[in-house]
C-alpha cells in the first residue's frame, strides 16, 4: 500500500480545546496497521484523549520502519511513541532511547514482557503479536482424498499428508518452503535445541540437525516445493494462489487471504510435534509501544501507550479480526472461541504462545546476521547445492567466527 | 584591471551554489567519515576514538573481502562489456539510415524505466523456472540445430561473399543481402535435417538458480553475473547516446579519405572512429567504473531473494553496517568501508586515465 502522508495526518488528527491539550506524535507501520491504529483513535479512545487534553498525530511509516525510527531518534526528530519490533528493540533499548514503561503490566502475557525487557527494567508495552501455524485449504484435502492436518500431527504425519496431496493433485504442491529461520526455527526448537546455549554459544547439535534433515528434506520427498520456484516469496502466497495446500506462517496471513482468497476454505491448526520429543517448537514474533526518551511530552506519551493497549482497546483489535491480544485476561473472549474460519486461526496462534519450547525472534546484540549462517545451509542445501554435511559444517563456523568477537 | 576583477567577482557568484553544495555535502561529509572512521559510534552515544581497530577488523572480516572482490569483479565485467556493446550499438544505430529515430528511442528505452521496476522485473525474468532458464533449457535441446545452422550460415555466407568477389571488387563481407540469403539457407538446411531425423533434441528438464545461489562462475558469484546482466542492460543505451553523439562530430570526409585511399571498414573503424572517439571513450569509461564501483540499489532490491554472500558488494556492506537487522548500528565500520570504497574509485579512474583510455581524443 501506499503512503499518502496528507489522507493519513488529516484523517488521524484528533482535535481537542487548544488551551490545554498537549500533542503527541505517534508512528507505526503502513499497511493494515494504519486501519487498526486510526480504528483505535477515533472508535476507541478518542473520549479518553479528550478527557485528558491529548491530541494525537499519527505518522504510520511504509518502508524499512526500523530505520526511519532509528535514524529519527539519532538526529531528534523521531516521534514521542513508536512501534518496537522485539527483532531490533535491544538496539534502541541498549542506547538509552526508549523510556521505561511505569504503567500496570501485571495483565500482559509474561513471555512478551520479557521480550521486551532489558537490564531488567521494562521498555515497551507489549501491543501485539503472532506465533507460527499451520493454515490450510481443505477444498484441497477434500479433492485430494486426504485427511485434513490435525493438532496431534507429527512432523512424519503431515510429511506424509503432503506427499499424499501432491500424489493425488500433481498441479498443487503440499507446501511451499522457504530457506529461512523465521519458519525453520520452529521445527528446530521442538527437538529441545536452544539457538543460544548457557555460554551464548550457538552450537548446531545432533537436534537442530535432525530438524534440518526434516525441512530441507521435504522438497525431495515431494511434500514441498521453493516458494521461490512457484514463483512467491512467501508460503502465504502459495496457499493463497492454490499453488499450495499449507503455509505455515502467523495470523498475518488473514488480511493477506482476505484480500486475495476471500472464499478459500480455511483450516488452521498448531505447528507439528517432533516425532522424538513430542514436544512443539514456536517463535513468537512481537511489536510493542515505546515511549521516546527524549519526547517533551514523556507523560502524554506514556499515557496514549497506556491507552492503546487497555483491555477494552485489544478487545476492539480482536474483535475486528485484526491482531491478537497481549493480555492474558483476552484468551477466553467469546470472540475466540467463534467457528469461523479467522477466529479459529487466532485462537490457534494464540495457543502457540504456549508451545513447549518458544523463543522470541530476536537474536541478542548479533541481530539478524545471527540467522545468515543457517539460511545459507538451507538455501544451499534444498537447491542440492551441497550435501547437509558441509553445509552444517560451514554454518557452524561461521558461528564460531561471528560469536567470538 | 577593475573589469578583470568584477569578470573575476562574477566567476566566484556563478560557482558559488556549487561550491556550497560541494562544501555541505561533500567535504564535511568525507571529513566527518574520515573522523567516523577511526571511532566506536552508534549513532547514540558519543563517537569514542579507537585509533585504527575498524581497518584492521575490515580486513579480517570474510564479508568485506568478499565485498572488495565481488565489486572489482563486477566493475571490470560490466565497464568493459558496456564500453563495448555501447559502441558497438551506436556504430550501428549511426549507419540505420531508414527509421532512425525509432531505432535510437527503441534502444533508449531500457535507460528510462526506473533501476527499481527493471530489478523486479529481472527478479521475474532469472526465476528458476523463468524465462531466462527456458532460454537456456532450448539452446541445450537444440544445440545441434543451432551449431548446424551457425555453420551452415558461416559456410553459405563465405560461400556468396567469394563468389561476388571474383566479379566486383569491394563486396563487404557483412552485405546485408548475402547475410540474409546465407540466414535462410542455413535454415532450410537445419529444418531439413532435423525432419530428416538426423539431429537429437536432448533433455533438460534442470531449473537454473539464477539468482538464489551461492555458485561461482569464474571469479564472481552467479547471483552478481545475473546482476551485471540486468545493469548492462539498464545502462548501455545511455552510453550509446554518449558514443552517438561522438560519432556524429567526425567529419565524414575523414572517412571519404580513407576509402580513396583504400581502407577498408575495419581499418576505417580502427584508425578514425577508435582515436577520435577517445574523449568520448574516457567519460563512459570512468562513469561506468564509479557507476559499477558503487553498485547499491539492485543488490538491495534482490533482498532475500539471493543469499548475502553472493550479492554483496562494498556499497551494501557499508549500508549493512550502518543499519544493520536487528542490532545497533556500526557507523565506525561503516565509515571505514565507505572511504576505502572512496579511495578504491578514485585509484580505479586514476588508473584507467594513466593506463588506459586518454582524455584527448587524436
Amino acid at each position: 500500500m501506499l503512503f499518502r502522508p496528507g489522507v493519513f495526518v488529516a484523517a488521524t488528527m484528533l482535535c481537542l480545546p487548544a488551551s490545554a491539550e498537549e500533542t503527541v506524535r505517534i508512528s507505526g507501520w503502513g499497511g493494515s496497521e494504519v486501519a487498526i491504529v486510526n480504528g483505535l483513535l477515533t472508535n476507541v479512545v478518542a473520549e479518553k484523549l479528550a478527557k485528558e487534553g491529548i491530541r494525537v498525530k499519527y505518522e504510520p511509516v511504509d518502508g524499512d520502519y526500523s530505520q526511519i525510527i532509528i535514524n529519527g531518534l539519532s538526529a531528534g526528530t523521531a516521534p514521542d511513541l513508536f512501534y518496537v519490533d522485539t527483532f531490533w528493540a535491544r538496539s534502541v533499548f541498549s542506547a538509552g532511547q526508549a523510556a521505561p514503561v511505569t504503567s500496570d503490566v501485571s495483565g500482559f502475557a509474561a513471555n512478551l514482557l520479557t521480550a521486551f525487557t532489558y537490564d531488567g527494567k521494562l521498555y515497551s508495552t507489549p501491543k501485539d503479536f503472532n506465533t507460527l501455524a499451520i493454515h490450510f485449504n481443505k477444498d484441497i484435502f477434500d479433492d485430494a482424498g486426504v485427511d485434513y492436518p490435525s493438532n496431534d500431527d507429527t512432523w512424519t504425519t503431515l510429511q506424509e499428508k503432503l506427499v499424499a496431496v501432491h500424489k493425488s493433485l500433481p498441479e498443487v504442491d503440499g507446501l511451499c518452503v522457504v530457506p529461512e529461520y523465521a519458519r525453520f526455527g520452529a521445527f528446530a526448537l521442538s527437538t529441545g535445541w536452544s539457538p543460544f546455549d548457557t555460554r551464548g554459544k550457538t552450537i548446531l547439535d545432533e537436534r537442530f540437525r535432525r530438524a534440518f534433515g526434516f525441512y530441507t528434506g521435504l522438497v525431495k520427498s515431494g511434500a514441498a516445493v521453493m516458494a521461490a520456484d512457484a514463483g512467491h516469496s512467501w508460503t502465504g502466497g502459495c496457499l493463497a494462489s492454490e499453488r499450495a495446500a499449507v503455509a505455515i506462517e502467523g495470523a498475518w496471513i488473514l488480511s493477506a487471504l482476505r484480500d486475495s482468497a476471500p472464499n478459500m476454505n480455511l483450516g488452521t491448526v498448531r505447528m507439528p510435534k517432533d516425532p522424538e520429543s513430542g514436544k512443539r517448537g514456536n517463535i513468537v514474533f512481537s511489536v510493542g509501544w515505546s515511549v521516546n526518551a527524549a519526547s517533551k511530552v514523556s507523560k502524554a506519551a506514556a499515557k496514549v501507550a497506556e491507552l492503546l493497549t487497555t483491555e477494552e482497546a485489544q478487545q476492539w483489535v480482536l474483535e475486528q479480526g485484526l491482531a491478537l491480544p497481549s493480555r492474558t485476561s483476552l484468551t477466553d473472549n467469546p470472540w475466540l472461541r467463534g467457528g469461523e474460519p479467522e477466529q479459529i486461526a487466532s485462537r490457534v496462534v494464540l495457543e502457540g504462545l504456549s508451545d513447549d519450547h518458544v523463543t522470541p525472534y530476536f537474536f541478542g546484540d548479533v541481530g539478524g546476521s545471527w540467522m545468515q549462517p543457517i539460511n545459507a545451509a538451507l538455501n544451499s542445501v534444498i537447491l542440492g547445492e551441497e550435501d547437509a554435511n558441509k553445509a552444517l559444517q560451514s554454518a557452524q563456523s561461521a558461528f564460531d567466527r561471528m560469536l567470538a568477537r | 584591471m577593475s573589469r578583470t576583477r568584477s569578470e573575476e567577482r562574477s566567476g566566484w557568484l556563478f560557482v558559488l551554489p556549487f561550491t556550497i553544495s560541494m562544501m555541505l555535502f561533500f567535504v564535511f561529509a568525507i571529513v566527518r567519515t574520515a573522523y567516523y572512521s577511526f571511532t566506536d559510534f552508534d549513532l547514540f552515544e558519543a563517537p569514542s576514538f579507537v585509533g585504527m581497530s575498524n581497518y584492521t577488523a575490515l580486513v579480517s572480516d570474510e564479508l568485506f573481502l568478499l565485498a572488495l572482490r565481488n565489486t572489482i569483479g563486477f566493475s571490470l565485467i560490466v565497464t568493459t562489456t558496456q564500453t563495448v556493446l555501447a559502441l558497438a550499438l551506436a556504430v550501428l544505430v549511426n549507419h540505420a539510415v531508414r527509421a532512425r529515430g525509432l531505432v535510437r528511442t527503441v534502444f533508449y528505452l531500457p535507460s528510462i524505466m526506473s533501476s527499481a521496476a527493471m530489478t523486479l522485473i529481472f527478479l521475474w525474468l532469472f526465476q528458476r523456472n523463468g524465462f531466462m532458464t527456458a532460454i537456456v533449457s532450448v539452446m541445450l535441446a537444440y544445440r545441434q540445430h543451432i551449431l548446424l545452422f551457425l555453420v551452415g550460415m558461416a559456410a553459405l555466407h563465405g560461400a556468396l561473399v567469394l563468389n561476388a568477389r571474383r566479379s566486383y571488387e569491394g563486396v563487404s563481407i557483412f552485405d546485408p543481402f548475402f547475410l540474409l540469403v546465407a540466414a535462410v539457407g542455413a535454415l532450410a538446411l537445419a529444418v531439413s535435417c532435423a525432419l530428416a531425423g538426423l539431429l537429437s533434441v536432448f533433455d533438460n528438464n534442470l531449473p537454473i538458480s539464477w539468482l538464489n545461489t551461492q555458485r561461482h562462475f569464474l571469479f564472481m558469484p552467479v547471483t552478481l553475473w545475473s546482476v551485471a546482466l540486468m545493469n548492462v542492460f539498464t545502462t548501455v543505451p545511455t552510453l550509446m547516446l554518449l558514443f552517438l553523439a561522438g560519432l556524429q562530430s567526425i567529419p565524414s570526409s575523414l572517412y571519404d579519405a580513407a576509402e580513396v585511399d583504400g581502407a577498408n571498414a575495419f581499418q576505417r573503424f580502427r584508425h578514425i572512429t577508435v582515436p577520435a572517439l577517445r574523449p568520448v571513450t574516457f567519460a563512459v569509461v570512468t562513469m561506468g567504473v564509479i557507476g559499477t564501483l558503487q553498485m547499491f540499489d539492485q543488490v538491495a532490491i534482490l533482498g532475500d531473494a539471493a543469499p548475502l554472500a553472493s550479492r554483496v558488494t562494498l556499497a551494501y556492506y557499508v549500508y549493512e553496517n550502518a543499519f544493520p537487522e536487528g542490532a545497533s548500528s556500526r557507523i565506525g565500520m561503516a565509515s571505514a568501508a565507505a572511504l576505502v570504497l572512496g579511495i578504491l574509485t578514485i585509484t580505479a579512474v586514476y588508473v584507467q586515465k594513466s593506463l588506459g583510455v586518454k582524455e584527448k581524443g587524436e
